[in-house]
């Protein structure tokens, strides 16, 4: 106990706070990134390793509490992200190359179909093997983004890469909002919460994301063609909507895919100018690594990694058919396209995200669809990123690094 | 060295190379693209031939040879066509103008061929400030001495085709204040400026040998000469124009050089001097600063007039030619554009005006490019 001479003293341990969080973290991925590029691997396995070190899986250093309080960083970074993205899904090229848009209906439909199959085998709920397969639909933005800013990558495989994510990423919010409206029915939720969730989830996100288009143009018009002002107005609308759409339990992924597929397709005047907020914000997203990699549990693997390898092969399978079927009429090498399959390996952290917020929402998950899902993300967070920078560097669209 | 010989072709057919800026549709910026595009244009039929250059954001069209300026402008806006519908397949836009107005040369990469990478090893970072765009015209003459001499002819119209040509008052995210900047980038090259005094074929060719010897040169090819002759093809070619932001004004620019070089050929106006190179460097400056408006001295009256007005008289002079070659229609458009002030450099100055944004003016240059202006 202090006596009051002594008052002016913090409490022992003194509380750590989310910015002192937030300048370990970062020094954290400072490390773990430097020491991966030693050996040629992209900065993003160091984070994740650094994260799975100090987090659940390693030291146990990460608490729960903490990454909750880091969780705030994590939107943030999202989101930015996010709004990239979606200004990567480009309507008049898949307008002008309707093979493209073939290629991405079909590696997310073959992805699903085969990861389904391999589940339901494996003795999965149809239900939970549905959607444990619509969460495997989608490739993670944040690494395919970072890995190609890393390397400054620049070409057909990037460019078709990133289309593909922001189309796979709607996919899979959208098909796993539909099936967890079939959850509920699972667990005999009224008719009105198995309607309206889903509902209130698709068209609340998405009419957030309209707002956020309306205000940008509207400021973008204001403000002129500055781009300094401009980051700051697309930084705080990002933010904005993140926030918004977590207040209202909305989707800050389909918000924020939805307000950057806007601004993208829908200014004609072109009022806001093309900036990327992510390449500006790469502090946020070294956090988001690290977080990312202390968020994973790998005792899964223990659990189910050996199906959750199935899992990734299958998927991989999938996401390669899916590209390389329309490849000759997209008129892409066959090289080209095996590596830009390749190029979708990732998987998405939110995957981790959706997988939470699904299996938290009733009493008696499915422990066993759990641990395959989170293996294979565990795997992917750690061949993902290597994985994508093999196939940029040998599109040989990889420039000289930053 | 054997004696380079000249292939006679021939007189006052033409032919264009016109080297274009591949950017991207987000920002504009100058993009990665040339390797795939030429890959999948490869599988086209064409006309004339679409190539790579020396970085990986340009490529070449090169028309086939024509004796009409309406048969050159058909082939260039088929060519124009295929381009931008195979471009558009990989969400890459295709523009003219001689500089990009944005792009860090920093950025650029060298696309993968061996002269081209012996040139960036050679010349280092100018290779790579070497990314601006130029249309050659090249012009069929009947002997060496004829290129010869219709090389010096020229020299003293080398202003007109920079003003014409203008569309470079853009580089590096600055207004240069030139009308053409591209012309700077050239500049810095050891072996860039005007072809030696000679007289005949057999000159050049004494030059170009001891060139040799003294192993400066490997080919003729290193010569960056503003007009050069080129023997294998059997004509001269004029190198200082900007590539157009329109393949209308390409042709009407090769139908003008191709009019000049009838004429010149035909009436042998003046005799070439030492003293026409003494303003050369002069007026070739206030051309690529001021444009239209730049003075001109005439080398053999001495006398100072603008720019403009040089041009114009000039297109006087050529109507019977241009009605021998019929090529009426581009000269008068020519004369129109003289008469309004108006040149590329103008209206991509103008865009920015409007704009307050590069990316909106590449934007709206790539429109331009493709026909489709709003």
């Amino acid at each position: 106990m202090p006596t009051p001479d002594f008052a002016f003293l913090p409490d022992f341990p003194p509380p750590l706070g989310a910015l002192t969080l937030f300048g370990l973290l970062l020094l954290a991925g400072l490390v773990g990134g430097h020491l991966v590029r030693q050996v040629r691997l992209p900065a993003i396995t160091g984070y994740v390793a650094v994260g799975m070190l100090v987090g659940h899986t390693g030291l146990g250093l990460l608490t729960a509490e903490l990454l909750q309080q880091a969780r705030v960083f994590v939107d943030i970074s999202l989101g930015l992200l996010l709004y990239d993205l979606g200004r990567r899904l480009d309507l008049q090229w898949l307008r002008q190359d309707r093979w493209l848009l073939a290629s991405g209906v079909s590696e997310s439909l073959l992805s699903f179909v085969l990861i389904y199959v391999a589940l339901a085998l494996y003795g999965l709920s149809p239900l939970y093997a549905a959607i444990g397969a619509a969460i495997g639909i989608s490739t993670s933005p944040a690494v395919v983004m970072l890995i190609a800013q890393e390397n400054r990558a620049e070409g057909q495989v990037t460019e078709r890469a990133l289309s593909l994510v922001a189309m796979n990423s709607v996919a899979a919010f959208v098909i796993v909002t539909v099936l967890l409206s079939v959850l509920h029915l699972e667990y005999r939720a009224s008719w009105v919460s198995i309607v309206l969730h889903p509902l209130y989830l698709l068209a609340g996100s998405m009419l957030l994301g309209v707002v956020a288009w309306a205000l940008a143009l509207a400021l973008g018009r204001w403000l002129g063609k500055r781009e300094e002002r401009q980051f700051v107005m697309l930084v705080a609308l990002v933010v904005l909507t993140v926030g918004s759409a977590n207040m209202l339990r909305l989707s800050v992924v389909l918000a924020l895919l939805v307000f950057g597929i806007l601004v993208k397709n829908f200014d004609r005047r072109h009022r806001v100018l093309p900036l990327e907020l992510g390449v500006r914000a790469q502090l946020f997203l070294v956090v988001l690594f690290v977080v990312a990699g202390a968020s994973l549990d790998a005792r899964y693997l223990a659990v189910a990694g050996g199906a959750g390898l199935v899992y990734v092969a299958v998927r991989f399978v999938g996401k390669m058919l899916g590209v390389m079927l329309w490849a000759p009429l997209s008129g892409l090498r066959p090289k080209s396209a095996a590596l830009l399959g390749l190029a979708l390996t990732p998987m998405a952290g939110f995957a981790v995200v959706m997988v939470q917020d699904v299996w938290g929402l009733y009493p008696e998950p499915d422990v066993q669809a759990l641990a395959v899902v989170t293996s294979a993300v565990v795997l992917l967070e750690i061949l993902g990123p290597v994985a994508v920078q093999f196939a940029l560097r040998r599109a040989g669209e990889a420039g000289v690094p930053r | 060295m054997e004696p380079l010989r000249f292939t006679p072709s021939s007189p006052y057919t033409m032919g264009v190379e016109l080297e274009l800026q591949v950017v991207n549709t987000r920002d504009y910026n100058l993009a990665r693209g040339a390797a795939d595009l030429l890959e999948r244009l490869g599988r086209v039929e064409l006309p004339g031939e679409v190539k790579p250059e020396i970085t990986e954001s340009m490529i070449e069209l090169n028309s086939s040879v024509h004796a009409r300026h309406g048969a050159l402008l058909a082939e260039l806006r088929l060519m124009r066509d295929a381009v931008a519908l195979h471009a558009g397949k990989l969400n890459l836009a295709i523009c003219g103008g001689g500089t990009h107005p944005f792009q860090q040369w920093a950025e650029r990469r060298i696309y993968s061929e061996s002269r081209f990478e012996y040139l960036s090893d050679l010349y280092g970072y100018l290779a790579k400030q070497f990314t601006v765009f130029g249309q050659h015209i090249h012009v069929g003459c009947g002997s060496g001495d004829d290129a010869i001499y219709l090389v010096h002819a020229l020299a003293r119209y080398v202003p007109h085709f920079i003003a014409l040509s203008a569309s470079s008052p853009f580089s590096q995210g600055v207004d240069t204040a030139f009308d053409s900047s591209r012309l700077n980038a050239i500049a810095a090259f050891p072996l860039s400026g005007s072809m030696p005094f000679v007289q005949s074929w057999d000159e050049l060719n004494a030059y170009v040998a001891k060139m040799y010897r003294f192993r400066i040169i490997g080919s003729m090819k290193d010569f960056y000469w503003d007009i050069r002759p080129k023997p294998e093809y059997g004509t001269i070619e004029i190198r200082v124009c900007d590539t157009p932001l329109t393949v209308e004004r390409a042709a009407a620019l090769a139908a003008y050089a191709q009019a000049l070089a009838h004429r010149l050929l035909a009436e042998r106006p003046h005799r070439p001097t030492r003293d026409a190179y003494l303003v050369y460097n002069y007026n070739r400056f206030q051309a690529s600063r001021f444009g239209l408006r730049g003075n001109f001295i005439d080398p053999h009256t001495e006398r100072h007039v603008m720019l403009a007005d040089d041009i114009a008289r000039t297109l006087e002079e050529l109507a019977p030619y241009a009605e021998a070659l019929e090529s009426r229609e581009p000269i008068e458009g020519l004369r129109a554009s003289v008469a309004s002030g108006e040149n590329d450099a103008a209206w991509l100055r103008d865009a920015y005006q409007r704009t307050h944004s590069f990316t909106d003016v590449v934007r709206l240059q790539a429109a331009r490019w493709a026909g489709r202006e709003q």
